[in-house]
């Protein structure tokens, strides 16, 4: 089953302490770093923490996850991804 | 350059290199890492194992080990300077002081009172500076990876504006599951061991040192080394990141040739932070281009000998400086093989021997942004 | 010398933190760093009429960082390990590094440990010196019970701020005495 993209900006919003940002207010496509959320690379480190944490995904260096974190959307479809290849 | 002067009158380390200033030494000429496999970070929750280890074993307190050891050493060394204890100042650099006492009693495992006490930075400075008789103003500083350069900075100021004759500098942070497991949450740590400037660098390896250096007033002292510069700075840019353009660094380097009232073309050396993170040594390099051009002093950096030293850093590689030129040679960048690119041309990979060193830049930088230069001369 | 002067000060506790917003990153720090922030904040309009690297940020952390390291520590054993922003505010100067982002402060950075006696008299020193035209000093301290337990110290989590500037300001002179911070705030703040 796909990963919920409501329950994963949940979680994004849970590890990064996003005050005042609710999950609706995050757009699927929207870009996670630079501009739209303006997260940077701890915050991407942080990301990394929250998916071993709750979608057991390791990512060993930051590069591998890189493309991942483009947006809500990327980052659901690399779950997916990684799931199905484990299974 | 500023009045009174400042004397480098002695000092003391305990590094990976060995305990005490002559291994250093030593390992400095030989170019020798001293970075090892250690089997207490021999878990998979570390990013690696390979650290730069000073104590063989330690009890519960190994900061106080570290800075104690160091001190003496600096002490035994310093001979007889008639000096009042209420006239000698202490400044303790530190970012975790005794960071073991809180593994041990998050653990709920047993800690002796000295050590609990030895978790707050400024009681292990008040209980060295009572055991080595520096009754003088005292002060604690933890700016990140530049404390002990700003702590070199400080007990400076203290004897130009009177307030001491003497000051001890002393740096320290001890290896720690705390410190090694954040570098690793921060995917920091090259898992091979640091390689400062190398075209593979991929992050620091953690170290631990106790540093430390006997200020004395200019006319107290035989004549030697002294601090005659020092600039300090903010990126105000990120807390992790440093800037991308070393503009901070520049502010700070500018601020010590200031200070010493010396022009860049004046520098012979330049001991550079080198953590080994790719960002930090593509900043220090952009930071070198705006301050000294396409001609740059031989530059070099130790911490692919001794690891990154956090708190002791700044104090340790002041005395690398200071045997440099005492010794008139070249330190190396151990564990340097291929310079990458945008690197300073100028980087000495092997120690060799020079003749005219007399100007020393000493660079350090750390999170939050700060930045600090100090400026060294050979009598 | 130019007449050294406090132009302004503030004091700030754990409710004004809770309460407050000052931007996306506000919410990610820790509460050492959030305190010191709220505590300089209302100095913002002074800092518009001087160079930004000719303003120094001198702060003093009575407890250092412990309450955020035994914060960070405790997530030691999680999966996927203890948090990467967390270990960023593990140092004392974290809260000073946070002030200059937010106010593109570039001066020098002091940072003591303990005590805040020596704030005032060091950034003094820099004024009188000339390094700089204006010193941020803050005084920040957090004491969570867990600390309070391990270390016999009492429930803390506050921070005071003066602003010192030379010259021709408005403001309440510094005296040679003055080396208390926290009272000096709180003195201000009842003028």
């Amino acid at each position: 089953m796909p990963v919920s993209k409501t329950e994963l900006k949940t979680r994004i919003i849970e590890a990064l302490n996003l005050q005042d940002i609710t999950p609706e207010q995050i757009e699927d496509e929207a870009p996670l770093f630079g501009t739209g959320l303006g997260l940077d690379s701890i915050d991407a480190l942080e990301l990394v923490v929250m998916l071993e944490k709750h979608y057991g995904i390791i990512i060993k260096g930051i590069e591998e996850g890189g493309p991942a974190f483009r947006s809500v959307q990327a980052l659901a479809d690399f779950i997916d991804a990684r799931r199905a290849s484990t299974t | 350059m500023p009045e009174p002067r400042v004397t480098f009158a002695s000092f003391g380390a305990i590094t990976a290199a060995g305990p005490d200033v002559s291994s250093l030494l030593a390992a400095l000429r030989t170019n020798t890492s001293g970075l090892r496999a250690n089997e207490r970070f021999n878990s998979p929750r570390f990013q690696s194992n390979i650290v730069g280890a000073a104590l063989r074993s330690s009890d519960d307190n190994p900061a106080y080990e570290l800075a104690n050891t160091a001190l003496a050493e600096a002490r035994k060394n310093l001979g007889a300077l008639a000096i009042a204890p209420e006239r000698i100042g202490f400044v303790l650099s530190t970012t975790k002081a005794n960071i073991e006492t809180l593994e041990r009693l998050s653990d709920g495992r047993p800690c002796s009172e000295r050590a609990r006490r030895h978790l707050q930075p400024e009681l292990l400075a008040e209980d060295l500076a009572f055991a080595h008789g520096a009754r003088g103003p005292r002060q604690t500083i933890s700016t990140a990876c530049t404390s002990g350069t700003v702590a070199l900075q400080q007990g400076a100021k203290l004897i130009q504006r009177g307030a001491a004759d003497a000051v001890y500098v002393v740096g320290v942070d001890h290896l720690s599951a705390f410190v090694v497991a954040g570098f690793t949450a921060l995917k920091a740590i090259d898992p091979v061991g640091s390689r400062p400037f190398d075209r593979e660098r991929c992050g620091l390896s953690p170290g631990e040192a106790g540093a430390a250096i006997v200020l004395v007033r200019g006319d107290l002292a035989p004549a030697g080394i002294e601090l005659i510069g020092w600039g300090s700075s903010n990126d105000a840019n990120h807390m992790t990141g440093p800037s991308r353009d070393g503009s901070g660094l520049a502010l700070a380097i500018r601020g010590a040739l200031r200070t010493a009232n010396l022009t860049a073309t004046d520098i012979d050396y330049i001991n550079v932070h080198g953590t080994g993170t790719p960002y930090n040594d593509a900043m220090e390099a952009a930071a070198l281009r705006t301050i000294f051009g396409e001609t740059c002093p031989p530059v070099s950096g130790q911490k692919g000998m001794l690891g990154h030293t956090l708190g002791a850093a700044g104090v340790v590689e002041s005395i690398v400086c200071t045997l440099a030129l005492r010794e008139q040679f070249l330190p190396g960048t151990p564990r340097l093989s291929n310079i990458a690119d945008g690197m300073p041309s100028s980087l000495v990979k092997e120690p060799c021997p020079t003749a005219r060193l007399r100007h020393v830049l000493k660079l350090s930088t750390g999170f939050g942004g700060v930045n600090c230069a100090l400026v060294l001369r050979h009598g | 010398m130019d007449k050294l002067v406090i132009t302004a000060s503030n004091i700030v506790n754990a409710d004004d933190a809770r309460t407050a917003r000052l931007g996306t990153r506000f919410g990610r720090m820790d509460l050492m760093s959030q305190l010191a922030l709220l505590a300089v904040e209302p100095f913002a309009p002074q800092f518009e009429s001087i160079a930004r690297e000719r303003i120094a940020i001198c702060l003093a952390a009575r407890t250092s960082s412990l309450a955020t390291d035994a914060e960070y520590w405790k997530g030691r054993d999680n999966t996927g390990g203890p948090s990467p922003t967390l270990f960023t505010y593990t140092l004392p100067s974290a809260a000073l590094g946070e002030i200059a982002i937010r106010h593109r402060i570039t001066g020098p950075p002091l940072c003591f440990v303990g005590s805040s006696e020596v704030l005032l008299p060091e950034a003094a020193e820099l004024l009188r010196l000339r390094e700089v035209d204006a010193a941020v000093c803050v005084s920040v301290n957090v004491v969570t019970p867990t600390l309070a337990d391990w270390l016999a110290l009492p429930n803390s989590a506050s921070a005071c701020a003066a602003l010192l500037r030379t010259g021709d300001v408005a403001g309440r002179a510094v005296g040679e005495f003055d080396r208390d911070l926290e009272a000096l705030c709180h003195y201000l703040g009842a003028q």
